[in-house]
């Protein structure tokens, strides 16, 4: 008897060493992820690359298609993984909240695609800047600080990205884009609603503001800007 | 948002081979691309702004400068955790 308890207790010793180390690993990949996505974020400011190609007919139909095909392909699989065709394990990097909903990646994505798209150079690429490089930030100072640093250090970095952006503009125009860009990158970033993703609002919700600004700039006295405070210049490549 | 709901999904540990696999493969995209782009705006700048002496390329940069940094602040950890991950797996299958 005394011998079965002996074996019993060493049994569950064993098993206790497992779990321990079972959970050591799953923690080592959770830092993992974590700094995945920050790579991951950081790498869409490489999508600016966009502005870049020339302005050749087939660069311009791909640049027309390749972008949206990209997305729906994107949300097809998404969808897929929300009925559980295909497994999240798949999946590397996505959080509890994003298991039954479209992954933050396609937000990202798909605000990215109606910047590109739709808006002028000096709203799209500070926009995209503030997903890309100030939302890793906000979120690596939120991991180690109170929430009002998050609020100030994101509102300085963000504006940082308006005023380069703008930097060609009228001095108060470039305060007022800046302000209100950061403003509204702030916001976007730091209210989450699980329907609509911090990665899509931190983009859009500047945009959008700026965007009525820009429309408003005849109106207020700074007249149409056209292309003029465009910072980054379509190539001449050799083909 | 609360806490649960913020942690990242767990995968089976039969599987981790397979992410750190599709995590490798993105790994040289992941890093290389932001820098060539980062590296391009400034050369662009060299080229077409700074010895032409055309201010209008500034913000080009200014721009690749921003990529460049925020990169390989970012890149850093990302590797060094990449590396830990591939140490702690290699652990386990001994």
């Amino acid at each position: 008897m005394i011998e079965v308890v002996k074996k019993l207790e060493e049994f569950e010793g064993e098993v206790v060493k497992k779990f321990q180390d079972t959970r050591r690993r799953i923690n080592s990949i959770d830092i993992d992820v974590h700094w995945y996505r920050r790579a991951f974020h950081a790498f869409g400011a490489s999508l600016l690359f966009y502005y870049m190609l020339p302005n050749l007919d087939w660069i311009n139909l791909l640049k027309f298609w390749v972008p949206p095909a990209i997305v729906v392909t994107a949300v097809v699989i998404e969808i897929l993984r929300i009925k559980g065709k295909v497994s999240s394990d798949h999946f590397f990097g996505l959080r509890m909240y994003e298991k039954d909903r479209i992954g933050s990646y396609v937000f990202f994505a798909v605000a990215i695609i109606v910047l590109l798209r739709f808006f002028p150079q000096p709203i799209a690429i500070p926009c995209i800047l503030c997903a890309c490089l100030s939302d890793p930030i906000m979120g690596e100072v939120r991991h180690r600080f109170r929430m009002k640093y998050v609020y100030i250090f994101g509102f300085l970095v963000c504006m940082l990205f308006f005023s380069v952006a703008w930097y060609k503009a009228d001095v108060r125009l470039l305060l007022l884009a800046s302000f209100v860009g950061a403003f509204g990158a702030v916001i976007g970033e730091t209210k989450k609603f699980w329907w609509l993703d911090d990665d899509f609002m931190i983009q859009m919700l500047p945009a959008i503001l700026l965007g009525i600004i820009w429309i408003a700039l005849p109106y207020i006295g700074f007249g149409d800007p056209g292309n003029s405070l465009d910072i980054i210049y379509p190539g001449i490549w050799p083909w | 948002m609360n806490k649960e709901k913020m942690s990242y999904m767990k995968t089976e540990i039969k599987n981790y081979d397979k992410i750190v696999r599709a995590e490798l493969l993105f790994t040289p995209l992941l890093i290389a691309l932001p820098l060539i782009i980062g590296i391009f705006l400034i050369y662009d700048w060299y080229v077409r702004g700074f010895s032409e002496n055309n201010a209008a390329f500034t913000g080009q940069l200014m721009l690749g400068v921003i990529i460049l940094i925020g990169n390989i602040v970012f890149d850093i950890p990302f590797i060094k955790s990449l590396v830990k991950s591939i140490i702690v797996l290699s652990k386990s299958k001994k």
